[in-house]
């Protein structure tokens, strides 16, 4: 199959945009122990979309979707923000937990919401799972000007991560890239490349988000490319290209590591 | 890098050597049985490209790169229409940025547009949800319309490619033939299968049913997509001890899960039944296909 960079490019943009908020959200959300918040999040954005369609607003009311969708992530946030806040004084091990419970339940409401909507299911689908190959150059806008602002201010006051606001970043952030490259990626651009720089333990914040940043942008690049060769589906190669390449490049390094002590 | 590198060179060789290769019109369509469709019709002067397969739910697709460049390189677009691909098509249709396969260019063909539809809505009502106001979208399942279809393919074709007008028209005569000989060994068939009732996954099978004669008793999940209620489902059994049916039929891509439930429940048989044509390459594909169909039912129906 062949290599076209005009169906790629598209593609590797809206990749970038997605891994400049997250990798500084990755970080954070490593560092505070609540993996799983986004997917919990990514299913109150649903949420609010299916709310939307319910209370009768059309699919093509672009704005007003995406505004419930952002506010009821919002809510979402809200809530978890609360939790932490409880859980800080009463066992932190269990805020996971809790985060589960939030994702089930934001999940099992869409279901009963769409029971009223004849059609609400095969629009939501869409919706939620994003397909990073379907990027056009004018969606990246928005997500590219969140990326960069997220990305510019964990550079230079990481201290605004520490609060509230954490939690307005966040909800924006993911509402926005769940869209456009789907959940999985969401996943994989949040945690592994922000583990992988913790892994291979290096030192200094932006050095930590520089290796990160690079880490996500070869792996996307790689699983566009073998996903052209080989005709995958997109999303899904470009997640095990990052598990993989994290993989090798980890085990390359410390070989190294090894072989220069020994 | 080198890796990459030496991919790079790899693929730009395997193009430039694809590319070489057709002087074919490129045929992208959505289903396997559209796929069979243009086969039948244009054989070896079409390269076909089908982007889903028996097994799989029209409404959604995994976007791969294929699509893209295959819709791209695609002269003409043969469907299902009636909003069944709303989910991708449009999006793919705007990606490829070809115009020879946009709505109402030369090559876009739907099927739906082609033939009287069923289950159209006279009134839209928003309680109804917005989708399928249109009509039903699986018209394949028809023998007069599927030969309609074809010859309707046929003059497309010659519209695109004048030079083999002729033997497109002859092709979709010939299969409209065929479709009426197969129709008259299924008679002992059709009669066997005529006044059974069934129950069926969704919506799908109408004009299957409304060809046989067969009546739908009762639908097991009557939203797509979002599992049905308890209430639903013991208005079901209720029902279903009032006016019993024959059997309980779903779709080669469709989740067997809820007709077991209701066969275990019921007592009834329930069966597969497949969607589309297996192997699209085959002359005989779609006739093959409604053969089996017919079989599997009056099998599940006996007695």
């Amino acid at each position: 199959m062949s290599i076209d960079l005009s169906i790629i490019l598209p593609a590797f943009a809206a990749g970038l945009c997605v891994l400049l908020s997250h990798i500084p959200l990755g970080k954070e959300v490593l560092n505070r122990g609540i993996i799983f918040i986004d997917l919990a999040i990514a299913q109150f954005a649903g949420l609010g979309v299916i709310l939307a369609y319910t209370l009768g607003i059309h699919a093509d009311d672009h704005w007003q979707i995406q505004l419930f969708a952002f506010s009821s992530a919002l809510v979402g946030s809200l809530i978890l923000n609360l939790a932490e806040h409880y859980f800080k004084r009463h066992g932190a091990h269990h805020q996971e937990a809790f985060i589960g419970i939030c994702f089930v339940l934001a999940a099992t409401a869409s279901i009963l919401l769409l029971n009223s909507n004849a059609h609400g299911g095969e629009q939501l689908k869409e919706l939620l799972v994003g397909q990073i190959l379907w990027t056009e150059w004018s969606q990246l806008i928005v997500p590219a000007f969140v990326g960069l602002l997220v990305f510019g201010l964990a550079w230079r006051t990481p201290s605004v991560f520490k609060g509230f606001w954490f939690y307005i970043l966040f909800s924006l952030a993911i509402t926005l890239s769940v869209q456009l490259v789907g959940v999985y990626l969401v996943f994989s651009s949040l945690i592994i490349p922000a583990l992988f720089a913790n892994l291979i333990n290096v030192k200094g914040n932006h050095t930590q988000t520089i290796v990160a940043l690079l880490l996500g942008c070869v792996a996307y690049l790689l699983g566009l490319l073998l996903s052209s060769v080989l005709d995958l589906p997109t999303g899904a190669v470009i997640v095990w290209s990052m598990a993989c390449l994290s993989a090798v490049v980890l085990a390359v390094f410390h070989a190294l590591k090894g072989a220069r002590i020994g | 890098m080198s890796y990459i590198q030496s991919l790079l060179i790899a693929v730009l060789v395997s193009v430039s050597s694809w590319s070489a290769a057709s002087s074919t019109l490129n045929v992208f369509a959505c289903e396997a049985e559209w796929a069979a469709l243009a086969h039948r019709i244009g054989g070896d002067k079409l390269t076909i490209y089908a982007a889903t397969t028996a097994k799989q739910d029209a409404h959604h697709i995994q976007a791969r790169p294929s699509l893209i460049a295959k819709a791209r390189r695609a002269d003409l677009l043969v469907c299902s229409g009636a909003d069944l691909e709303v989910g991708w098509l449009p999006l793919l249709i705007k990606k490829s940025s070809n115009n020879k396969i946009k709505p109402n260019a030369i090559g876009h063909f739907m099927a739906t547009e082609q033939v009287e539809l069923l289950g159209k809505l006279d009134k839209v009502d928003r309680s109804m949800g917005d989708v399928h106001a249109m009509g039903n979208p699986h018209v394949h399942l028809e023998p007069k319309r599927l030969a309609r279809i074809g010859s309707k393919l046929a003059s497309r074709l010659g519209q695109i490619d004048p030079s083999n007008n002729a033997l497109y028209a002859n092709n979709a005569r010939q299969f409209s033939a065929e479709l009426s000989r197969a129709e008259r060994k299924w008679q002992p068939l059709k009669q066997q299968l005529a006044g059974k009732r069934l129950v069926v996954h969704h919506d799908n099978w109408v004009y299957l049913t409304d060809w046989l004669g067969i009546k739908v008793v009762a639908h097991l999940e009557p939203k797509p997509g979002v599992p049905p209620s308890t209430k639903h489902l013991s208005s079901l059994t209720a029902k279903l001890a009032k006016t019993p049916a024959n059997a309980i039929i779903y779709g080669s891509y469709q989740d067997p899960k809820a007709a077991r439930w209701l066969a275990k429940k019921s007592q009834l048989p329930s069966i597969e039944i497949p969607f589309s044509v297996s192997n699209w390459k085959q002359p005989t594909a779609l006739i093959h296909w409604m053969d089996d169909v017919l079989k599997r039912l009056a099998r599940a129906t006996k007695g």
